[in-house]
């Protein structure tokens, strides 16, 4: 962008039309100025009967050169434009491509419309949420409104150093935090006791031991190791970033939680942790529609039509927290698994799939590995499940 | 590249648009600002020029002279003063415009990693603009507005151009070409340059209406004010226009009753979006909707649309984005990715994929350990709670 913003400069310099912003050719301002001190000059020499010919044609001469010095002018900031419109062609060269309307079907918008009130909702803009449901006439369960309030006002609260809430809808739902094997309500406690024990006035240690005592037993079982840690601490506050446990003086450990807490709640509602409408558009917008088309104009140089029509030509890499479902591309046939054609894992502990460990068999209904020594019987591969 | 790394071009590609519009607006203002002193200064320079022949040829009286004089005068004054309020209004302010957006897009290419919190404040913005540029389209002014106003990102989307194409086609759908037509007569060497009909069309419309409502007179005038310097380039149209002086909407048949098809002017309205568009080099599509294509695709599995194997995490798996992403293919993938149905993580030779002995359930090494810990070195498979003895699990090799 840097050349750009430079022809940019320029053109400020010379659009600004003041007497400072030097051109080749003086600013429009000054020229016309100047004609209308002349005009006015020329007035004065007709009142005082002093006007004759010459005063007249030098006016005129004067106009002229005016209009040219104005003309040079326009020039020189077309000329400038110009250039900052050349810096823009080389800093975008691709244009974007042109499709078919998408999502256009009444069926497509309502659900793109859902999608869009549901984001607001979730990031927290309820005041555009509720303008958006209601210019759009777009149906949100009520009940899932007030459960994006909640959110918005626990992690409210968590911002602000009070985890009050947070704990009361984890008590509420410890069950089902246990059975995701989540440290969310541990987390939250140890959070609290470390903000005691670290907070500067030295007199809140008691405090603090007299916060884990109560609060940590519940929590012994599972965290035994990680409460151990954490009553140490005591030898060390407040410095406690120069002992062995200085990764929990880190503030990393409170402002987890904010993100801890909403992929919790929103699992608890059977919602993703990320902001689908996030995810999806900075893949969209990061490369991969880049690649797409990239992958298309190759597609096309080589005139070979992409054999499968409803699968990309080519591979948009991933990033781990982007990958939500496991994908098994058999190692002999290069082939996807699919329900028909199933990851098998032969006895050696190799997976390929059912057809190519068909290909594979031999009379007997044996089979030689193609990554081991081992052979064993077909029909002992395990179907996995991924 | 790592996929962690942020792909700047990939980035830029949705953001012509973006810097271009400002752009095209400067060049507007510039255009403006010719057409004035073109008009005023030559005006001057004429009045000028006649004053000093009348002088020579000794024909000037004082009095004409002083008023030619005042009339340069205030023409002067009033072109500097127009010039003035004209970089004041719109000049500076679009220029401003421009500076924001660029230094906007400066910013994203200093940035690294797609993981730094600067680049997720600045998708954020990004997701935000793209917002406002799909309500605008769709017609939630109220909501493109507030959102606007809520992040204080008012120079960076185009409202002012969204409300005035609004405008325009609210005017259209009211059977009134007015508005249209001025817009043409606005951007006449830009449509003529791209070879854009919609004038004509519009011009074409206005002859329907008045054969429609039998002024036919009124039609055989404006046909000869307004469509025969079209002859060229439309000769059939303008042919088959004037059989419709003898054919009434009712008499009419054929290709005559097509022009007198209401639904022409729902045309005229698409006509008009996509020259407006492209004047100002916006994509014909919403630009979530380009970022969504892409978005999808690259997600997009079979296993997104089996009950069995949904994630709730997954964008794809949700109901509504499932919806739309039967429009765009699926993804592609050249090697496996195991993926731990209880932690979400991607399963490596470290942290390795690990299977129920009965069903083939397959979880990744950590939760089972996780799991047995807690039971007795016992786990259970969430999914068919078979139960087993951790030791019992058989270690799975993917190649
Ligand atoms: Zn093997
Ligand atoms: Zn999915």
């Amino acid at each position: 962008m840097d050349a750009s913003l430079k022809e940019l400069a320029k053109l400020e310099k010379l659009a600004s039309n003041s007497s400072s912003s030097k051109g080749k050719s003086p600013c429009i301002t000054d020229s016309l100025d100047s004609l209308i001190r002349s005009l006015r000059d020329t007035r004065e020499s007709i009142q005082t009967g002093a006007a004759n010919e010459t005063t007249f044609s030098g006016l005129s001469q004067k106009v002229d050169s005016t209009k040219k010095d104005i003309d040079d002018r326009q020039k020189e900031i077309y000329n400038s434009l110009a250039k900052f419109g050349k810096a823009l062609d080389k800093r975008f060269t691709t244009p974007l491509p042109s499709y078919q309307p998408l999502f256009s079907s009444p069926e497509a918008v309502a659900a793109l419309e859902r999608t869009i009130a549901r984001h607001f909702l979730r990031t927290g803009q309820f005041e555009t949420a509720e303008t958006f449901i209601s210019e759009s006439g777009v149906n949100v369960d009520p009940t899932m409104r007030s459960h994006f309030l909640d959110l918005h006002r626990i992690v409210t609260a968590l911002k602000a150093q009070d985890i009050a809430p947070a704990l009361e809808w984890a008590a509420c739902n410890r069950a089902f935090l246990e059975s995701r094997s989540s440290p969310l309500e541990f987390h939250l406690h140890r959070s609290q006791y470390l903000r005691l024990l670290l907070s500067p006035h030295p007199s809140n240690v008691s405090e603090a031991l007299n916060y884990a005592k109560t609060n940590f037993k519940l929590f012994y079982p599972r965290y035994a190791a990680d409460i151990n840690k954490l009553m140490n601490c005591m030898t060390y506050a407040p410095r406690l970033q120069l002992s062995p446990y200085a990764d929990l003086a880190s503030p990393a450990l409170h402002y987890d939680l904010e993100p801890m807490f909403a992929k919790e709640f929103c699992a608890n509602l059977g919602m993703s942790r990320q902001v689908p409408l996030r995810v999806v558009g900075d893949l969209g917008g990061g490369g991969a529609l880049a690649r797409i088309e990239k992958g298309r104009k190759v597609m096309r140089e080589r005139k070979s039509e992409w054999s499968q029509a409803d699968e990309l030509p080519i591979e948009i890499p991933l990033l781990p927290e982007n990958r939500y479902h496991s994908i098994f591309a058999c190692p002999v046939s290069k082939e996807q698994s699919t329900d028909t054609n199933p990851p098998m894992m032969m006895s050696c502990g190799h997976v390929i799939t059912k057809d190519s460990l068909q290909k594979l068999s031999k009379p007997g209904g044996r089979v030689k590995c193609p990554y081991c020594p081992n052979e064993s019987q077909v029909s002992a591969a395990l179907r996995m499940q991924f | 590249m790592a996929a962690t790394t942020l792909n700047v071009d990939g980035v830029m590609l949705f953001e012509q648009p973006f810097a271009r519009v400002p752009y095209e607006n400067y060049r507007k203002v510039f255009r403006t600002s010719q057409k004035n002193i073109e008009k005023e200064l030559g005006a001057i320079q004429t009045a000028a020029s006649e004053l000093a022949r009348k002088a020579r040829s000794g024909a000037a009286n004082p009095e004409d002279a002083l008023r030619s004089i005042d009339a340069m005068m205030k023409r002067a004054e009033g072109l500097k003063k127009k010039l003035n309020d004209l970089q004041t209004n719109s000049g500076a302010p679009t220029l401003q415009v421009i500076r924001e957006r660029l230094q906007h897009l400066a910013a994203v290419e200093d940035i690294e990693s797609v993981r730094s919190p600067e680049f997720a404040r600045w998708a954020d913005t990004r997701l935000d603009r793209w917002l406002i540029d799909w309500t605008l389209r769709h017609g939630r002014e109220k909501t493109a507005r507030r959102i606007a106003a809520q992040k204080g990102i008012g120079t960076l989307v185009d409202i002012e151009l969204f409300s005035d194409i609004r405008r325009i086609e609210d005017a259209l759908s009211r059977h009134s070409c007015t508005e249209a037509l001025a817009w043409c007569s606005e951007n006449k060497a830009a449509l003529r340059k791209v070879k854009n009909p919609l004038e004509f069309e519009l011009r074409l419309q206005e002859f329907i209406e008045l054969t429609r409502a039998r002024k036919l007179m009124d039609a055989i005038t404006y046909q000869k004010k307004y469509l025969i310097q079209w002859q060229e380039s439309q000769a059939v149209q303008i042919n088959q226009a004037s059989a419709l002086l003898a054919y009434t909407p009712i008499s009419a048949f054929g290709p005559y009753k097509r022009l007198y098809d209401l639904s022409r002017w729902q045309t005229l309205i698409q006509s008009f979006r996509v020259a407006i568009y492209n004047l100002s080099t916006l994509p014909t599509e919403p630009l979530l909707h380009l970022a969504m294509y892409a978005g999808l695709a690259s997600l997009k599995l079979p296993a997104c649309y089996n009950q069995e194997t949904t994630n709730i995490d997954c964008p794809i798996c949700d109901p509504d984005l499932g919806k739309l992403a039967t429009e765009v293919p699926f993804s592609h993938h050249v090697n496996s990715t195991i993926v731990c149905r209880i932690t979400g993580k991607i399963m490596d030779s470290d942290n390795f994929p690990m299977a129920f002995p009965e069903h083939g359930t397959v979880y990744s090494r950590e939760a089972l350990e996780d799991m047995a810990s807690r039971n007795e070195g016992q786990v259970t498979c969430p999914r068919t709670k078979e139960t087993c003895h951790f030791a019992d699990l058989r270690k799975v090799y993917i190649s």
